[in-house]
């Protein structure tokens, strides 16, 4: 599981790749320190590559979501795959997520 | 004067008489390299002529249809991987409209395709060839003379053939199971043992199979043959004499000096000595030899065993181990296994009879084993076709007692044929108890090439074991010859609480030695136990065996569709498990997978009292993935959480909580219970 950080002006671009399970989670919830301190970014979760994801996994998008909405950032998922879909509607996330 | 006199004539005539002694021993340890060579040729000669046969039986079938002809060929390189090329050569015109020639060749090639050509032609008339001639008119295997195959091979080959018959009897075709000479030829250098020695073995006709090395002029060779009837072969043996007496020199010397040293007593004791050595080198020669022959027949043995276990690392629903105690007479058991389309196929025999022919007809019903079992599922059909080629090949009466089973991994149905074989025994988990199987008396094979055997069936539930064993067992005897018997052996196995095979196996043996105490081994000791058993993985609370968990129901038998669902559940769950079951402490968690498909009746409201109304509902098949998940940790209940709010918005979400929360959805049922110090978690998914 590797979490890539890109900035690109306005957007700072998480890519994910490979099985976000509670294992890979400890690590990943360093990697993504950069996204919780953006102001007034937008920030776009890259999914293409993500393979699986388990609670912790979601609870770092969460941490991510309520932490830019204290920091007028905007968050959007990109390319989850139909199995990573059916999870975000399970648990609501597809409510509170922009997903493209 | 007179007793110098004595003194040397005594000396002459011990010299003299003991370099004599010493030639024979020498000739005798030649004769036994030979005959350990011979006995590794006739290996090669009767699994070649099993192959042939083999062969036979599969375009016997179905012999008017050209396909199965070829066919025939190519399903024999598909279940024995060691051979290399099969090949079928059709009589005149037996195919009209492929014409004259219709000669059949499948070989193996580099890449592990098998290439299948007709090689019958103007070009490559076969009708003229040494083994064709003589395969077409020989009644059973023949041995042809070596030649050059240039259609199929491009090298020196001698071909073992056995005829092809129809339904009316009339021979059709020729079966051709070719063996390289320079295979022969690598065999020999591998055999060789003394220095400067080696092998040649020639043809029926003189032809050279397996060529020597020039002799140095001037050195003196001993030359021994021995024929191999089989094949009609000459082997010899060509040693250079200095080799031979190697080590038998110093010996003499030292004889000789002692002698010379000596006076009257010294030569004596000396003469009482050398008279002693003389008996001891003619014994031990003796027993050289048998033991050679033992040891030859023991690899034989002990090779064709398996004996990697566990043997099915990704298989968690089988447990298998098996062990051979030797006797110190080769005795001849056998047991093998293999998994073929989620079936598990195994067997256990006992050849009668002892030494080097036990350990051939051993070999050969494990090459039967393997091949007639590679295309048939039915346990009577196989041990018939096994019957019928051991009997037929059967010139000294040897039989074997023999059990074959077939079980089911994934309905737990056994199936299996018993030729006169002891019966296995059956320790039910459920009932903790151990009986005997019920056969049926079938007779054991190789006697009667025709008898019809009966096959039957049981039916297996997790973590039962069968309890495989030969005579060995049995009949171990005490020192007084009371032999350890049935009765003892099942409130022995009734005893061992713990149902692994590997276990199960090393206590009957602690308590078979413990009766023998100390009597000599008779027979071979041969056991095997196979546990049928719920497919686990048995992880420690450390998160880094998540991974372990996902690799775990990836090689279970769920579909596609539910894979990752099923995945994401169980590490939630597990996940929970690790991070609060067992507070700074190590702990284990054992997950359990059991698939149960079953008729569910579709019930509607009026139909529990209508009894008439009932006989009309349908049924519908439904399958159940269940995963029982246990801990012994502290009392936790996950189905108690409250349940998870997903309407809130971002800044309302609670943090925790969408573990359960996805369990929940991704299952069906979730049952908990706590069982004395086990928290024990139970999912269920229907699909």
């Amino acid at each position: 599981m590797t979490t890539q950080i890109q900035e690109n002006g306005n957007q700072i671009i998480a890519k994910f790749s490979g099985r976000l399970d509670t294992n890979a989670a400890i690590q990943t919830a360093e990697d993504v320190k950069p996204l919780l301190e953006a102001t007034k970014k937008d920030i776009i979760l890259d999914c293409d590559a993500l393979d699986y994801i388990s609670s912790s996994g979601l609870r770092i998008f969460l941490k991510i979501r309520k932490e830019a909405s204290a920091n007028s950032s905007k968050v959007i998922v990109r390319n989850i795959n139909d199995e990573i879909s059916q999870v975000f509607m399970m648990t609501g996330f597809v409510s509170i997520f922009e997903i493209q | 004067m007179v007793a110098a006199m004595m003194i040397a004539v005594i000396f002459c005539i011990q010299y003299f008489y003991g370099r004599a002694s010493l030639r024979k021993e020498a000739e005798q340890r030649a004769q036994s390299e030979l005959r350990r060579a011979e006995l590794e040729i006739n290996v090669v000669a009767v699994e070649t002529e099993t192959m042939a046969k083999m062969l036979t039986t599969l375009a016997e079938r179905d012999v008017d249809n050209k396909d199965s002809i070829v066919n025939a060929t190519r399903t024999l390189l598909h279940s024995l991987k060691n051979v290399n090329c099969a090949c079928i050569a059709c009589t005149e015109y037996l195919f009209p409209e492929e014409g004259r020639w219709f000669e059949i060749y499948s070989s193996r090639q580099p890449d592990g395709n098998i290439q299948t050509l007709q090689i019958g032609g103007a070009d490559h008339d076969y009708f003229q060839t040494e083994w064709y001639r003589n395969g077409v008119i020989i009644d059973s295997c023949y041995w042809s003379e070596p030649y050059m195959d240039y259609s199929g091979a491009h090298t020196m080959v001698v071909t073992c053939t056995h005829p092809i018959r129809n339904k009316q009897g009339d021979v059709v075709a020729v079966a051709g199971m070719d063996v390289s000479l320079n295979y022969l030829q690598l065999m020999s250098e591998y055999l060789q043992i003394y220095k400067d020695s080696y092998y040649t073995i020639r043809s029926r006709e003189g032809l050279e199979i397996v060529a020597g090395i020039d002799t140095v002029p001037g050195r003196k060779y001993y030359v021994y043959d021995e024929y191999i009837e089989k094949t009609g072969w000459k082997i010899s043996i060509i040693i250079p004499e200095d080799v031979i007496f190697e080590g038998l020199n110093k010996v003499r010397y030292i004889v000789e000096v002692l002698m010379v040293i000596g006076l009257a007593l010294l030569i004596f004791i000396v003469w009482h000595a050398s008279r002693d050595n003389k008996r001891l080198m003619v014994t031990t020669a003796k027993n050289q030899r048998m033991e050679n022959e033992l040891h030859i027949a023991r690899t034989i043995q002990m090779a064709m065993l398996p004996r990697v276990f566990p043997p099915f690392k990704d298989r968690p629903d089988l447990n298998l181990y098996g062990t051979v105690d030797p006797a110190k007479e080769v005795g001849g058991d056998l047991y093998d296994f293999y998994v073929r389309q989620n079936k598990l196929l195994f067997c256990v025999g006992d050849v009668s009879g002892k030494g080097v022919p036990a350990a051939l007809v051993m070999a050969m019903t494990r090459t039967l084993f393997r091949n007639a079992s590679a295309n048939e599922e039915d346990t009577a059909a196989i041990v018939s076709g096994m019957n019928k080629a051991l009997a037929e090949q059967n010139s000294q009466n040897m039989f074997l007692t023999f059990f074959l089973g077939i079980l089911d991994c994934e309905t737990g149905k056994l199936s299996y044929c018993n030729a006169g074989h002891n019966a296995p025994v059956l320790l039910r988990h459920q009932k903790k108890e151990a009986e005997k199987l019920h056969v049926v008396a079938n007779l054991p094979l190789g006697i009667m090439d025709d008898f019809i055997f009966q096959a039957q069936e049981v039916q297996m539930y997790y973590d039962d074991v069968i309890f495989l064993y030969t005579d060995g067992l049995t009949e171990a005897e005490d020192k007084n010859l009371k032999q350890y018997g049935d009765e003892r052996m099942l409130q022995h196995l009734a005893l061992i609480s713990d149902s692994r095979p590997r276990t199960i196996i090393e206590n009957m043996r602690t308590k078979v030695n413990a009766f023998v105490d100390g009597a000599q081994q008779n027979d071979d000791l041969t056991m095997l136990a196979i546990r049928y058993q719920t497919p686990a993985v048995i992880m420690s609370n450390d998160i880094q065996q998540i991974p372990l968990l996902a690799q775990w129901v990836n090689s279970l038998d769920i579909p596609e569709k539910q894979n990752m669902a099923v995945n994401l559940a169980l590490e939630e769950i597990v996940s929970n498990i690790i991070f609060y079951a067992y507070p700074d402490k190590k702990g284990q968690i054992y997950v359990e997978f059991a698939k149960k498909t079953e008729n569910e009746i579709v019930k509607t409201e009026k139909d529990t009292e209508d009894k008439e109304r009932l006989s009309a509902v349908n049924g519908q098949l439904s399958t159940r993935l269940m995963f029982t998940i246990t801990d012994s940790g502290i009392p936790f209940d996950p189905t108690k959480h409250e349940e998870v709010d997903i309407s809130l918005s971002a800044e309302e979400r609670q943090i925790g909580g969408l573990g359960i929360h996805l369990v929940r959805q991704l299952m069906d049922e979730i049952h908990y219970r706590r069982e004395e110090d086990k928290n024990v978690l139970t999912l269920i998914k229907k699909i």
